[in-house]
C-alpha cells in the first residue's frame, strides 16, 4: 500500500518530493498551490482525518513551512504485528511576507481551529476561513509571538517587569 | 482536640472555628492540579485537617493557586477571588506564581501573581509534594493566630494599586471595582 499509494501521488501531481522516512510514515512537500488538490485526493484514498496542521518559520530561508499530518480511522495500530497505521506528512512553504495561505475547512472541517491558532501565532492569514478570530491569547502583540524574530525577553521586560509591586503600608 | 488550645477556643471561638474549617477552591490553571486528588482522597485525606473543597467561590475561604498563571487565566482568577466571602486566604502552589518559574521569560505567562491580588503564603517546588499544602495550612493557622494572613485586609485597603495593576495587564476590566476607586486615582489609570 505504501509504495503504490506513492507513485500513484508522483503520477497524479507535478513537482512532488516524497520521501519515506520510515515503514509508516510518508512525507511529501509539494508547491503550496498543489496542496488543496492533494489534500482531497488524500481523503478520497482513504486519509480521512488531519491530525494536525502545524507552521515552522524557517526565518533563515524566508519562509514559513505549513505542515498537515494526514491518517486514516480506520486503519488501527496492530499490537500484535507492531505495525503501526500510515500518517502522512504533507509540507508546503509559503513566504514569509505578507503570509497567505487558502483555508483548508472546506477540505477537513476540524482544521478550524488549527488555522485559528497560526493566524494568531504566526500571522498567516487564511483566506475563506470564516471565523479568523483571536483562540488563544488576550493581549495585543505587534509581532505574532510564535514568529522567531518575536524576542520574549525584551517583551517581558517591557510589559510585565514595568508592573510595579504593590507597596503595602505598614500601620 | 488540643487541651492547650481551650483558652484560645474560649478567647475567640468564631476564628478559631474558622481556622479549623477552610474550605478551599482550587484553580486548575497548571500542572500542579494533579496534586490535589491525593491531598484531598483518602491517601493524605486533607479532612483531617478540616480542609474540604467547595464548589463555588462564594462558599469558600481559602483558594489554591495551582501552577502557571497564563494572562487568560488571571481574568478568572482575579473575579474568582473578589467572589470569595471575608476572611479569605490565597496560597500560591508550585513556583511559577512566585517568579514565573521555568516560564520566566514566556511572552503569556503572568511573573508574579502578588502584583494583582495578595497573597499569604508560597508552596516553593516544582512540584511540591502533597504533603507540602498540609504543612502549608498548618503554617497558615499560625499566620491566623497571630493575625498575620491579612491578605484580604491589604487588599481591600490597597485596591487602587490592585486594580491599576490588573488592567495594566489585562487593558481594559470589563467589571466594575470590588471597592469604591476615588476619581483622581481612576484619571491616573489610562
Amino acid at each position: 500500500m505504501n509504495k503504490s499509494l506513492k507513485e500513484k501521488l508522483e503520477s497524479t501531481f507535478k513537482g512532488l518530493r516524497i520521501a519515506v522516512p520510515e515503514e509508516s510514515r510518508i512525507a511529501v512537500s509539494a508547491e503550496s498551490d498543489n496542496v488543496l488538490a492533494i489534500l482531497r485526493f488524500l481523503k478520497d484514498a482513504g486519509f480521512n482525518h488531519l491530525a494536525l496542521l502545524s507552521a515552522v518559520d524557517w526565518i533563515e530561508d524566508n519562509v514559513f513551512e505549513l505542515c498537515f499530518i494526514l491518517t486514516s480511522y480506520m486503519q488501527n495500530d496492530d499490537e500484535v504485528t507492531g505495525r503501526q497505521s500510515l500518517h502522512i506528512i504533507l509540507k508546503t512553504k509559503i513566504p514569509r511576507k505578507e503570509p497567505q495561505f487558502k483555508t483548508a475547512t472546506g477540505i477537513f472541517p476540524n482544521a478550524e481551529p488549527y488555522e485559528r491558532e497560526i493566524h494568531e501565532l504566526f500571522g498567516i492569514k487564511f483566506e475563506g476561513h470564516k471565523r479568523l478570530i483571536p483562540l488563544l491569547l488576550e493581549r495585543n502583540y505587534e509581532i505574532p509571538p510564535f514568529r522567531k524574530d518575536f524576542d520574549t525577553r525584551k517583551y517581558v521586560k517591557e510589559v510585565f517587569d514595568k508592573i510595579p509591586s504593590v507597596e503595602i503600608e505598614e500601620k | 482536640m488540643d487541651r492547650n488550645q481551650i483558652t484560645k477556643w474560649l478567647k475567640a471561638p468564631a476564628k478559631m472555628a474558622n481556622k479549623y474549617s477552610l474550605h478551599v477552591i482550587y484553580f486548575c490553571t497548571g500542572c500542579g492540579i494533579i496534586e490535589i486528588p491525593p491531598v484531598i482522597t483518602s491517601r493524605w485525606d486533607a479532612e483531617r485537617f478540616g480542609i474540604i473543597p467547595v464548589a463555588t467561590p462564594r462558599q469558600a475561604n481559602l483558594f489554591l493557586i495551582t501552577g502557571y498563571v497564563s494572562v487568560k487565566t488571571l481574568r478568572p482568577i482575579i473575579r474568582t477571588y473578589e467572589q470569595m466571602l471575608e476572611p479569605k486566604y490565597v496560597i500560591g502552589f508550585g513556583s511559577c506564581p512566585i517568579n514565573g518559574g521555568m516560564y520566566w521569560d514566556s511572552y503569556n505567562t503572568i511573573k508574579h501573581l502578588d502584583k494583582y491580588i495578595p497573597i499569604d503564603g508560597w508552596i516553593a517546588g516544582c512540584m511540591p509534594r502533597p504533603e507540602a499544602i498540609i504543612i502549608a495550612v498548618t503554617h497558615l493557622w499560625t499566620l491566623i493566630d497571630k493575625e498575620m494572613a491579612n491578605g484580604y485586609k491589604k487588599y481591600r485597603e490597597n485596591y487602587e494599586a490592585y486594580r491599576k495593576n490588573q488592567e495594566m495587564a489585562l487593558g481594559e476590566l470589563d467589571w466594575p471595582p470590588l471597592f469604591s476607586v476615588s476619581d483622581k486615582s481612576r484619571g491616573n489609570v489610562q
